[in-house]
């Protein structure tokens, strides 16, 4: 899918920024948030799943928690990411900070509240009587976990795709943790779209700001056709609604 | 007297008032049992517990003699596994009719083929398997196989839903009020299956408002009042020469609740 | 430091990137390649160093030369000394000595140098409401403003240029925390504070290569130059580099450090410092190269006196 930004650079010789700049601060953000989504969302569901299906003690203020977290602030995100992952913090051996890897970290605190939240939602409302088909037909708990799954499928979609759009458009907890680096020949090694925004808007250069923010848009607006296509294609014959 | 099935002494509680109480119910194989009664009595939850959705709050259920709730996991998915449900309510999966009545066959195989079978479908192949068409042709719905569940009336949901009890070739099925909101050539189409499928040797248990429909199909009839099966006997008998009075008056409609 | 790293990338990578492979195909392998070729060299250092470019060419030979990639976090002087405290910095670039003397005081960098200077100015708007134009020292020219009143955006973001703003205040004897509405702190980079005082028609204390480089978009000018065009010493502005200290962060790379000390401060790259240029204007003044050192350069300012005094 990646191809097609090589393709674009060679259509686009007259391009009036450094491309090399440019593409590789896309593929930054897009592996950063694919990614940080990717594992939100299998985190997430597991959880959303477990707390839609089950009763227990303390449900009402694990909800809380996570409505609490889906407006989590992101520069406090980016925060408390940063005194985790720094030398100083329990993860510091690792060697994370400015690192896309602490990104993610950053964003999957950010992401998955969102994801399990709206996931949440989507299961809850699917109804008893498409739980207990599944078992009464021999389903295991995988499966009515997966028939669960797959009934809400619209409504997950819409949890990963606002997960991913709190990812890919957050600006705080990444600049903290990424620490905005491009190398000398402009390739990105933790440059966004948002700090590679915020940067250039600072540097007065407004225009490649303007353009940065287009292709965020644009990037959005493509990562949400993409998920929904796929949604209608996997399900072959399942027009929508009842 | 044994059967396929077994709930003996069962006492079902939410909360503390238990609902009902010492019930013993058997179904044997290749017969229609009729559950009668009004409406709050119970009769879903006496279903329910022979579906093995919970233990009962006191008694035992047996699948073939194994007491399913000492049972191991695994062996209570096997009783589980011989055993199909329709509900009162709708319940098809939002998805193709194919989907929904090859669902129970689905489940039942092994992951590395399941898995397979999710490929080839997202690439859009179609093949039926045979037990999802043949119970599709009981209900006389094999043309319905492409639909989404979600374009069928109420009345095809109703009968795919059988389809769907059906295609996995249970040893027992559980019926709650299969035909409530169905016309009478619904309600009939239904019938008949039920009567082909206890033909092909299947044990069936059926709740129903219905007192024709319990003359018309059941071969035994039991009548849950008040705090139990007050009277289980020969749909004959319990019809035409009722030995408890509240089961008379209840089937002459003198009984209000 | 970098092996760990790697470590770290091929699990993620093995496990999560493969998924996501189909679409970012390039891009784990422009990864993999650069963990093969390099180490990495964090530097925190300040914006201004970093958005007048002149980091991109000074680290672009370094990078050739040596192999190690240089990744640049530019945060402020404030800030950079904190990371390089908590030891997540492997070298420092900043522009505030009494900081980093604070800093190497408490242990945490090692081997400072003298890296180049430039210098401060005080600029507004053209019509100059608080008439301090040409005025020779820059204290008066602050005391003059906070009399009028006129209004003065500070950075309030613990930079360099914050640091010096405040001591150039503390020597007019201005109260600033008594001062009233006209004094606004932005708590933003010299960029945003030079766009806001020019909307607002304001005067502030701003670096002269950030100004250099912003001049044409916007309508402040100079008002009192800095020592580079003739100004008071007061408005000097140098920058210098230190190494954090491995005895202190033994994860640090000392050695990568020392080398890109070593190579900052020598001919080429103070060469480079010298021609670099933002519309034709230079921006920064070397300073490394000297055949009689400033001996003050390696140590807190004023440390030998005092050891001096300790020892009468
Ligand atoms: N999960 C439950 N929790 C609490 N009470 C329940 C639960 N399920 C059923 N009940 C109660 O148990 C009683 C019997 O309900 P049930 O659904 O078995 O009646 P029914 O005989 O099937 O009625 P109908 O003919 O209206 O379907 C009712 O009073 C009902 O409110
Ligand atoms: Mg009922």
């Amino acid at each position: 899918m990646m191809m097609w930004l090589h393709t674009l650079s060679a259509l686009l010789p007259t391009f009036p920024f450094e491309w090399n700049y440019v593409r590789t601060i896309i593929e930054v953000s897009l592996y950063v948030s694919v990614t940080a989504v990717l594992i939100s969302t299998l985190l997430s569901l597991p959880i959303a799943l477990a707390l839609g299906f089950t009763e227990f003690r303390g449900k009402r203020a694990m909800t809380a928690i996570i409505t609490t977290g889906m407006g989590f602030p992101s520069v406090v995100v980016g925060l408390i990411v940063l005194f985790t992952v720094s030398n100083q913090g329990p993860l510091g051996s690792l060697n994370l900070v400015f690192t896309r890897e602490a990104m993610i970290l950053s964003q999957i605190v950010l992401a998955a509240p969102v994801i399990t939240g709206v996931s949440l939602a989507a299961v809850s409302s699917i109804d008893q009587n498409v739980h207990d088909a599944a078992y009464v037909m021999g389903g295991t708990r995988l499966d009515v976990a997966l028939v669960t799954i797959k009934e809400a499928r619209y409504g997950i979609a819409t949890a990963v795709l606002a997960g991913f759009g709190r990812a890919i458009s957050e600006v705080g907890g990444v600049l903290i943790v990424g620490g905005n680096i491009a190398g000398p020949d402009g390739t990105s090694k933790t440059r966004t779209l948002t700090t590679a925004i915020q940067l250039e808007a600072r540097q007065g250069q407004f225009e490649l700001a303007m353009i940065l923010g287009a292709i965020l848009v644009v990037l959005v607006l493509v990562v949400n056709a993409l998920v929904l296509r796929l949604g209608d294609d996997g399900d072959r014959g399942g027009v929508r609604g009842r | 007297m044994t059967g396929v099935i077994t709930a003996r002494d069962v006492t079902q509680c939410y909360d503390t008032d238990p609902v009902f109480e010492g019930v013993d119910l058997s179904v044997q194989s290749g017969e229609v049992v009729a559950l009668i009664g009004p409406s709050g009595v119970g009769k879903t939850s006496l279903l329910r517990l022979l579906a093995l959705f919970e233990p009962p709050s006191d008694g035992t259920i047996t699948y073939d003699g194994v007491d399913v709730w000492a049972a191991s996991e695994s062996q209570r998915l096997t009783c589980r596994r011989r055993l199909g449900m329709v509900f009162q309510d709708q319940s098809l999966f939002d998805a193709s009719v194919r989907r929904n009545v090859e669902y129970g066959v689905h489940v039942r195989k092994p992951w590395p083929e399941r898995l397979r079978r999710n490929v080839a479908d997202f690439f859009g192949s179609k093949n039926g398997t045979g037990p999802a068409v043949d119970a599709l042709a009981v209900v006389e719905l094999e043309d319905a196989i492409d639909r989404s569940a979600d374009s069928l009336s109420g009345g095809e949901a109703q009968r795919i839903a059988f389809a769907r009890a059906l295609a996995y070739e249970p040893d027992v099925l559980i019926l709650d009020e299969p035909t409530s909101d169905l016309d009478p050539r619904n309600t009939d189409l239904i019938e008949q299956a039920v009567l082909e499928a206890s033909r092909r040797d299947i044990g069936i248990v059926m709740a129903t408002h219905d007192m024709n429909q319990a003359k018309r199909i059941a071969d035994r009839v039991g009548v849950l009042l008040d705090d139990g099966i007050i009277e289980l006997g020969p749909t004959d008998q319990i019809f035409e020469h009722p030995r408890d009075d509240r089961t008379r008056q209840f089937i002459d409609g003198e009984l209000i609740y | 430091m970098s092996i760990q790293r790697r470590t770290f990338l091929a699990t993620l990578g093995g496990s999560v990137a493969a998924s996501t492979a189909g679409c970012l195909g390039s891009f784990t392998d422009d990864t993999a390649e650069g963990a093969i070729t390099g180490e990495e060299l964090t530097l925190t250092t300040t914006t201004s160093t970093y958005d007048t470019g002149l980091l991109d060419e000074v680290n672009a030979p370094f990078q050739d030369r040596f192999g190690v990639t240089v990744d640049t976090v530019s945060q402020g002087t404030g800030a950079a000394l904190q990371t390089a405290r908590n030891g997540d910095s492997d070298v420092v670039m900043v522009h505030a000595r009494s900081l980093e003397d604070e800093f190497i005081s408490e242990g945490y960098g090692v081997n400072r140098r003298d890296l180049m200077f430039n210098d401060f100015v005080i600029v507004g708007s053209a019509d100059d409401p608080a008439g301090i134009a040409g005025m020779e020292a820059a204290t008066d020219a602050l005391e003059t403003i906070a009399e009028t009143e006129s209004m003065f955006i500070s950075r309030g973001d613990n930079s360099g240029t914050h640091t010096k703003e405040l001591g150039l205040w503390d020597a007019a004897g201005v109260e600033i925390s008594s001062g009233g509405e006209w004094y606004l702190e932005a708590g933003q980079g010299m960029g945003e504070v030079l766009t806001q005082a020019d909307q607002q028609g304001a005067y502030t204390l701003a670096d002269r290569g950030t100004y250099l480089s912003m001049r044409s978009d916007i309508g402040l000018e100079i008002l009192v130059e800095g020592p580079v065009e003739g100004g008071p010493e007061a408005l000097m502005n140098p920058y210098g580099i230190v190494a954090v200290n491995p005895a202190v962060h033994e994860n640090v790379s000392y050695d990568l450090a020392m080398a890109y000390i070593g190579f900052i401060t020598g001919p080429v790259a103070q060469e480079i410092i010298e021609e670099h240029t933002v519309n034709g204007e230079q921006l920064f003044f070397p300073e490394s190269l000297s055949e009689n050192p400033n001996f003050d350069q390696y140590v807190p300012e004023g440390w030998r006196n005092e050891e001096n005094d300790a020892d009468e």
